[in-house]
């Protein structure tokens, strides 16, 4: 983002901050896409993600004075996001995901590089998307946080409430359920470590 | 040759593996073939899920993009509840009053919803009171529950206010699926050979019904006199009615002056001054009233609720009586088959020919200002209460943030810190118990227990009062301010519906155990030091 377009949007933020609606519209206009796109990836259908769009924003609106503006709106924008959709899947999920217990004593399986290669090759955006349908809410949250969002691991390790050490884990055995998906079971598990 | 595992390639292609191990990587990759088609393969998913996760982006609805969906529009919510408070009318009207008077037929007595409303403080009794209240717990969890249902599937306020509406114009439109005839003239008169196949709404300054209506009568008028037959209810807002006529529904009038010459087969419900029931006059439910004078010639057939200055009563009452006001005359034809009780600052007359079945209960007005003083008592209790409360709340955040916000937290989960509390209560009982069977060596440990969890106990409602004010005016930002108003707002309901007889009880073990659930879990938030994990190499 270009000075000029910072300053407008630092302006923007301190009009919405007192109070003014036009200001909060432009930024509600400006950055709802880009929130309800990630929403869309983050709920299982497209009526959770509008329903979670508007929440994010009504919560952002309660808490904008806590922004800090020595940091970036829209990574802040998207911490809130990835709270909010998280909060919701857990709820409605309950605890059904591993626990981080559970899932540091997983043992993961060394996949077979050469087959892993295939598997990916041969794996189209849209199979990988229906795959990621298809995952535990905490796995494609996961993947969906750093692979969509771009967040740094802390920033993951917040979110899901899970120790930093642990984000790795969580990501890998995220990719192993999404090979077993794509590929069948076993497939690419199996390999020499 | 030792290869490195598939974690840490992860780890390292993400830039997360320790410098000197990343550099031992990047030697390895160079010299093993196996390790460099996994790093790459690893590579290639990232790419594979950033591209599926990023391709083929739905565009936005262009309705959540206009800034109108901010908010609900209040006349959604103003239809909604007007629709929704019709709805539960008719409900009422139709199906839960008929039931009360077949439990009431039943033998089961009962006084009416709306009294009890108005009168629960001033008339507590028993059984049937307990009915009401169980009945209207059941609605409202009902009614909760509903909501949440709703929820899940659809979360938009708008669209939970639409199907809000809907369901009450489900409940009352079957019931009532006939047009309503609107009549709107200086003089309205309904001869005695018409016949409306329908509710009838009518204003005038003279308003004369002596024919049929066939549904409901809803009057604006001067004056108002029905003569004929009503087979719904009269609603009538007028300078004085007159009914000779018959009513198989309800009488709900608010007015100069209610004349009853008729029979009404249902309640009677009057806010005004003179309420006359003549000697013809017949009520087949109770009356409830608000007024100056009454004079009650005819036959009620259950209870008589009343804030009334002067009652004079002549005729049958079949159920119980229920008067508060100054004066009290029951004549020598009067008849009173239930319980009577009257409050009121002069001694009640009552005729040596008068049939009552019980002794006329008496409250003097210096009973009734003890009662005035112990209901102000209480309510100090309260306000000293809420106050303590409130101080200790500002302390917690002010000194004690921390142990606040985590405390907060634990509330927010509902389920674990209700739990918890119960399991704290379940075993503070056990360990009492213990301590009264070894007698000596629990007397030391009992005290203490008690001094430990009798502080929890009080702090819990700061905690709940908070979690409620933060629900309702949303999460408090980081200014002690925000969060000292929401402990106010929360307390202030709380110490309100404590108030409330029987159902106050349990809403303070709730809180009680709730949040002493939640002090303990925060206790234990706070004593926990985060574990350094060492991954596996």
């Amino acid at each position: 983002m270009n000075p000029a377009d910072q300053a407008s949007e630092l302006e923007l933020i301190a009009q919405a901050r007192a109070g003014n609606a036009e200001a909060w519209g432009e930024l509600y206009r400006r950055f709802a896409p880009a929130i309800f796109r990630f929403c869309r990836r983050a709920m299982h259908t497209r009526e959770d993600a509008e329903d979670a769009t508007m929440d994010i924003f009504i919560k952002v609106r309660q808490k904008l004075s806590q922004f800090d503006s020595s940091r970036p709106f829209s990574a802040w924008l998207y911490t809130v996001a990835a709270n909010h959709c998280w909060d919701l899947l857990r709820r409605r999920k309950g605890r059904q995901d591993l626990e981080t217990g559970e899932i540091e004593n997983m043992p993961l399986e060394h996949p077979d590089p050469g087959q892993l290669e295939q598997l990916i090759e041969k794996s189209t955006s849209q199979e990988v998307r229906r795959a990621l349908d298809q995952l535990p809410s905490r796995a494609r949250m996961a993947l969906v946080l750093r692979y969509y969002a771009d967040m740094s691991y802390d920033d993951v390790a917040a979110t899901l409430g899970v120790r930093r050490a642990f984000v790795g884990v969580v990501l890998l055995r995220a990719r192993h359920q999404l090979r077993e998906i794509l590929g069948g079971r076993g497939v690419v598990a199996g390999g020499t470590s | 040759m030792i290869h490195f595992d598939e974690m840490a390639c992860l780890l390292y292609l993400e830039g997360q593996l320790e410098p000197a191990r990343a550099r031992e990587m990047a030697l390895h990759v160079g010299e093993c073939g196996e390790c460099s088609t996994l790093l790459h393969a690893l590579e290639r998913e990232s790419h594979v899920l950033s591209a599926a996760l990023t391709e083929d982006n739905e565009a936005m609805p262009a309705r959540l993009l206009s800034t109108r969906s901010w908010g609900v529009p209040s006349w959604v919510w103003t239809l909604a509840f007007g629709v929704f408070a019709f709805g539960a009318y008719w409900l009422w009207a139709d199906s839960v009053d008929p039931w009360l008077q077949r439990l009431s037929n039943a033998g089961f007595g009962g006084t009416d919803f709306v009294s009890m409303l108005l009168f629960s403080g001033a008339f507590w009794e028993g059984w049937s009171y307990m009915i009401d209240v169980l009945q209207v717990v059941a609605v409202v969890l009902v009614g909760v529950a509903a909501v949440g249902l709703l929820r899940r599937r659809v979360r938009r306020p708008t669209a939970i206010a639409v199907i809000m509406s809907v369901l009450a114009l489900a409940l009352a439109v079957p019931q009532r699926a006939a047009a309503t005839e609107i009549r709107r003239e200086e003089s309205v008169l309904v001869p005695a050979t018409e016949v409306i196949h329908s509710d009838l709404i009518v204003s005038g300054a003279s308003v004369r019904v002596d024919g049929t209506v066939e549904g409901d009568l809803i009057a604006f008028s001067g004056t108002l006199t029905v003569t004929g037959h009503v087979t719904g209810d009269i609603i009538a807002f007028a300078g004085q009615m007159r009914m000779e006529g018959t009513v198989d529904g309800n009488i709900r009038v608010i007015s100069h002056s209610l004349s009853v010459d008729g029979s009404v087969a249902k309640n009677v419900a009057f806010i005004g001054s003179t309420f006359d029931l003549t000697e013809r006059g017949q009520v087949g439910g109770s009356l409830i009233t608000i007024n100056t004078d009454a004079d009650l010639d005819g036959h009620i057939h259950r209870d008589l609720l009343g804030l009334i200055s002067r009652t004079s009563l002549d005729g049958g009452l079949g159920g119980q009586m229920m008067v508060r006001g100054k004066s009290l005359r029951i004549g020598a034809t009067g008849e009173i088959g239930g319980r009577a009780t009257f409050r009121g600052s002069r001694k009640p007359v009552i005729a040596p020919g008068a049939k009552l079945a019980s002794p006329l209960q008496i409250v003097s007005q210096e009973e009734h200002r003890r009662e005035l003083f112990e209901a102000i008592r209480v309510m100090i209790n309260e306000i000293v209460g809420f106050g303590v409360a409130l101080l200790l709340g500002i302390l917690l955040v002010t000194v004690l943030p921390g142990f606040f916000h985590a405390t907060l937290r634990e509330t927010g989960r509902i389920g674990a810190p209700i739990g918890v509390g119960a399991l704290a209560l379940l075993t503070g009982i056990f360990l009492l118990a213990l301590g009264i069977l070894l007698m000596f060596v629990g007397v030391g440990a009992g005290v203490a227990g008690v001094l430990a969890y009798a502080p929890i106990l009080y702090v819990a409602q700061i905690f709940v009062g908070a979690w409620l004010g933060n629900k309702i005016l949303g999460e408090a930002s980081s200014t002690t301010g925000a969060v000292i108003m929401r402990i106010a707002l929360g307390l202030v309901i709380l110490h309100a519906a404590g108030l409330i007889p029987f159902l106050g009880g349990l809403i303070w073990l709730t809180v009680g155990l709730w949040g002493t659930g939640a002090v303990l879990l925060g206790f234990y938030r706070m004593s926990r030091t985060d574990e350094i994990v060492t991954l596996p190499a």
